[in-house]
């Protein structure tokens, strides 16, 4: 009876130390839904339309990701600081090209901010992306036409990204949106081989049983974990692929 | 005797176990480190190519500004001093000094400015205080990243039972880049 509830112990010590690295990072970030992630719903479902079809086809067509996100509020963040974590935390664009844009809205707090990935900081320097907000977003913004603000700063990135990449813009992508392989996480197989190793001797012999709390202690010394990882959910669009920034972009109140 | 030869078995087969994990333990764990303090090396690297960013883009600024200020003349010295400044630091903590330096002169610079409406409406002033505010950005996300990672490090460098194997290795704390509170206030404009 004792042995069995050691065993237990030892079964759940052993999940937990594979699973643990799971939870990871106490805040609560929301998930990307795809292109367009109107959070706040203040993008209209005719305006949504066209901007999700755009944001695919530059992708599609040059490889860049531009997102958009609306956020009723973001508290008592800094929206500079939470775009760039929303960023990490979505994995925007390709991990190692981290070619992608994160167009944010926080309405409530009356910000918006286009924050730039590592691979794109060169064709879309700050002082571009802040002129693109003067001119064309916050106008907008100030008369309280969220969709059309947010429209016209997807629109004016990807015409930038569109002419670097020396490609034209139709407003309609051709295929089937090209996906990033998901990231996957690793479980090291020493570990695993030494797990079925020690169950089946734990488990088979009375001698094996009692050493149990011991090597149950030895394994609670040896314990790593693996890296965590956090995609594939994107609902059809691919665009999500563990790509980051490293805070370019630029901000405007309204 | 088909007892004591069972016995046996186990035994080893314990031992083995014991000497597996042992080796995996130190294996792994020497390893943590040397991971880690690889990220470390790398994560300030991005660190100081968002400080040189800064450096670089300082001349223009001022340029830009004195055209409308001309009598500003202490704010200038100020920020044209602390940035000879970090171009001579050589160590990291010496580095991380004088660029928090650097940034309150930057900071009175741009509240200088305020007093300027031509300047703020100018467009090239706009661009530059974008690129700026951008590369300030710039590194504080690299500053964030920089001390997650040596949290990380010093986190396995002095928990038990990594902490015997650190000290046998010789891996050692790495610093933080931290911002002293005068830097990030923003600075009082006086008359």
């Amino acid at each position: 009876m004792k042995s069995r509830f050691l065993l237990f112990f030892f079964v759940l010590t052993a999940v937990f130390h594979i699973s643990a690295p799971l939870v990871k990072g106490a805040e609560i970030l929301p998930r990307p839904e795809g292109a367009i992630n109107d959070f706040a719903n203040v993008i209209s479902p005719e305006q949504k339309r066209p901007m999700e079809l755009l944001a695919r086809e530059v992708l599609e067509k040059t490889g860049t990701t531009v997102v958009v996100a609306t956020i009723k509020s973001i508290g008592d963040n800094d929206l500079t600081d939470y775009a760039n974590r929303l960023y990490e935390a979505w994995g925007i664009g390709k991990k190692g090209e981290d070619k992608g844009v994160l167009i944010i809205l926080a309405v409530e707090e009356r910000r918006i901010r286009i924050e730039t990935g590592y691979g794109v900081e060169g064709i879309l320097p700050d002082g571009l992306v802040g002129d693109i907000l003067d001119r064309f977003v916050v106008p907008q913004l100030k008369q309280n036409n969220y969709d059309k603000g947010m429209a016209n700063a997807l629109v004016a990135v990807s015409q930038v990204i569109a002419k670097d990449a020396d490609v034209s813009l139709t407003g309609s992508p051709t295929g089937s949106p090209s996906r990033y392989p998901a990231r996957k996480r690793q479980v090291n197989p020493l570990s695993l081989i030494m797990l079925v190793i020690v169950i089946a001797l734990l488990l088979g012999t009375r001698q094996g049983r009692r050493m149990l709390p011991f090597i149950i202690l030895m394994l609670m010394m040896g314990g790593r974990g693996g890296g965590g990882g956090f995609g594939g959910f994107s609902g059809g669009f691919g665009g999500f692929g563990g790509g980051l920034s490293g805070g370019g972009g630029a901000g405007r109140g309204f | 005797m088909a007892k004591g030869k069972r016995n046996l078995i186990i035994a080893i087969a314990i031992i083995v176990i014991l000497l597996l994990s042992f080796y995996s333990f130190v294996k792994g764990t020497y390893n943590t480190f040397v991971t880690l303090d690889e990220s470390v090396k790398a994560s300030w690297a991005q660190v100081e190519n968002q400080l040189q960013r800064r450096y670089d883009l300082i001349p223009n600024l001022v340029e830009t500004v004195k055209g409308f200020a001309k009598q500003e003349k202490e704010v200038f010295i100020g920020v044209t001093e602390a940035r000879s400044k970090v171009g001579s630091a050589t160590t990291i903590p010496d580095k991380i000094n004088a660029n928090n330096q650097l940034t309150s002169a930057l900071g009175r610079l741009l509240v200088t400015v305020e007093r300027y409406p031509d300047i703020k409406s100018n467009q090239n002033f706009i661009r530059l205080q974008d690129e700026l505010a951008g590369t300030e950005n710039r590194i504080a996300v690299e500053r964030r990243r920089y001390n997650e990672t040596v949290k990380i490090f010093n986190i396995r460098i002095r928990t038990f039972p990594s902490n015997m194997l650190a000290a046998a290795f010789g891996f050692e704390k790495a610093a933080f880049f931290e911002v002293p509170d005068a830097a990030t206030a923003t600075p009082q404009v006086k008359f």
